[in-house]
């Protein structure tokens, strides 16, 4: 009876979780491993424990979400140092250094009370990202979404996705003086519309699609105007088709959607190993170090639901969907608590973001729907991601604090 | 040696995720903090499970059980709660011998003690739900 109420339960499921696949996994790796990973696992599987122990004190808040993503760094570290050992050392350090930025972000949203009053900073910082990605950016696998600073190769769009977020709260919800200017609704359609163009011009239709899913969802929610939002509706179905008809590559998404199997030595390479692979798992999967990974080329990155759903089985596939809805579905819990409307809807858009981006990514590498290039939230390799997804994580955990209706004052 | 670990740990893992996330689900839907009560109290209370701020009256959110503890809507029970559905004198607990027994005082709308409607004295123990109208108490046994 007493058990139930243990909330000490999934913290303890999750430590025997990292033991186990860590020391598999070390097993697999016998030759070639370095001292320093030993410490860095154990340093890690001690961070992920005392994070949540630290949380549940601090914080008032929300005590699932953080759990629920410790459980998919997880499943995606060991999957990740699986597929390439020197890849997981270096996941495993962007996974503390995103820990930290989830601390920090989460007391940057608690303590500053300002967020709602920066309308216009949102707005430049958006343009500025773009235009550092279209400047300085360098094409990878067809879409130019890099660029390095200072040796270390960042994703600017995965920022200005917390950004977008930020500025649809801060209209919709902040300062009303931008909603009372003459057409308001309309600008806003016209920037958002302006950075999916700039996406598209960058080739990178996996965030294009984020944005403009967060865009319509929360302009569907607020919006007073309901003849905007068949506007909008209308101009994607249009922008999609031209866009079908005029550039190449969404032709190749789409034809590799539809038929992959003609193609299957160059355009459809990639998601019909991806198919091939699920496939091979069956149920539980082929077991850790056991199956071919390394045959879908970005096993580690885009494509790594389709390794782990070889490895470790469809059900471990499942487990991942299950574990992003119980995210999804926290965050949406945590809006409808928050009486501060600015928070709230910070809260909406990111686990618009985490639920749309997952769904685009899985539903892509099994050939549910188009494929896009994306990242698997907290699964996969990446350092901005890893990072801002921490940070969103942490922006959430704030939001899930009571607060003062700031914004009221300006009502 | 290690194709056998890695084919009985595969099933290791899809259960232990799978309890993961039962055990997250059956939280969230018990509404429960991860903290734990151990170091909260130590002996015998009663927890709140509904969330204070979504009651229009205070209430903490635990009460320890010391002797008796009282509940109803009268100014001279341990806990009172302001609302008509209420009655006066509610409830009882009773500490007797290091066993708890839990009264119902005649109320009009009844107390629930996991579903069942309490009609005079009850033993309770560890984890027992006590519903009274909307709210919902938990009874918990430190010692």
């Amino acid at each position: 009876m007493n058990e139930r109420l243990n909330g000490k339960a999934p913290r303890k499921l999750l430590f025997l979780f990292e033991i186990l696949s860590l020391s598999l996994i070390f097993l697999y790796s016998w030759e070639g491993i370095q001292t320093e990973t030993y410490v860095i696992a154990v340093g890690l599987v001690l961070l992920i424990y005392f994070s949540n122990f630290l949380l549940a004190r601090i914080s008032k808040g929300d005590s699932y979400i953080f759990l629920i993503v410790c459980m998919l760094i997880s499943i995606g570290i060991i999957m990740i140092y699986r597929i390439s050992p020197d890849l997981g050392l270096k996941q495993l350090m962007w996974l503390t250094f995103g820990i930290a930025m989830f601390f920090a972000a989460y007391f940057a949203t608690r303590y500053i009370g300002f967020w709602e009053r920066l309308t216009p900073l949102y707005l430049i910082g958006s343009y500025v990202m773009f235009a550092a990605t279209l400047l300085m950016g360098s094409r990878t696998h067809g879409a130019i979404n890099w660029i390095n600073i200072a040796g270390v190769s960042v994703q600017p769009a995965e920022v200005t996705k917390i950004i977008l977020v930020f500025l649809l709260a801060a209209f919709y919800g902040g300062d009303e003086k931008y909603r009372r200017m003459k057409n308001a609704e309309m600008i806003l359609m016209m920037v958002a519309y302006s950075f999916i163009g700039l996406l598209f011009l960058q080739r990178d239709l996996g965030t294009a699609v984020i944005f403009f899913g967060v865009f319509t969802g929360l302009q569907y929610i607020y919006s007073e105007d309901r003849r905007l939002i068949f506007a909008n509706l209308g101009l994607a179905a249009v922008g999609g088709i031209s866009g079908y008809i005029l550039f190449d590559h969404v032709k190749v998404r789409v034809t590799t959607w539809l038929n992959p199997w003609p193609h299957i030595n160059d355009k459809g390479y990639q998601i019909t190993q991806s198919l091939f692979a699920i496939s091979e798992g069956g149920f539980f999967g082929t077991g850790l170090g056991r199956g071919n990974p390394s045959f879908i080329p970005l096993s580690y990155n885009d494509f790594i639901f389709s390794a782990i759903s070889e490895e470790m089985g469809i059900f471990t596939g499942i487990g991942i969907i299950m574990l992003f809805m119980l995210l999804v579905y926290r965050g949406f819990k945590i809006a409808l608590r928050q009486d501060n409307q600015f928070f709230r809807i910070v809260a909406l858009g990111i686990s618009m973001v985490f639920g749309i981006q997952a769904l685009i990514i899985i539903g892509g590498v099994m050939k549910v729907i188009p494929l896009t290039g994306l990242t698997l939230p907290f699964v996969s390799y990446g350092g901005t991601s890893v990072v801002t997804s921490f940070i969103a994580l942490g922006i959430l955990q704030g939001a899930s604090e009571k607060r003062g209706k700031a914004g009221a004052a300006n009502e | 040696m290690f194709d056998l670990l890695s084919i009985v740990l595969k099933y290791v893992f899809v259960f232990i995720i799978y309890l993961f996330i039962f055990t997250i689900i059956r939280m969230i839907y018990l509404d429960i903090r991860s903290v734990d009560y151990g170091n909260l109290e130590s002996g015998a209370y009663l927890k709140l499970l509904n969330r204070i701020d979504s009651l229009p009256y205070n209430l903490s959110d635990s009460y320890p059980v010391e002797g008796e503890l009282t509940l109803g809507r009268q100014k001279d029970n341990i806990i009172q709660i302001k609302d008509p559905y209420i009655s006066k004198k509610h409830f009882r607990i009773i500490k007797d011998e290091n066993e708890f027994f839990l009264e119902d005082l005649g109320s009009s709308n009844g107390t629930y003690l996991n579903g069942e409607r309490v009609l005079d004295v009850v033993r309770i123990g560890k984890g027992d739900m006590i519903k009274v109208g909307e709210l919902e108490f938990i009874f918990i046994d430190g010692a």
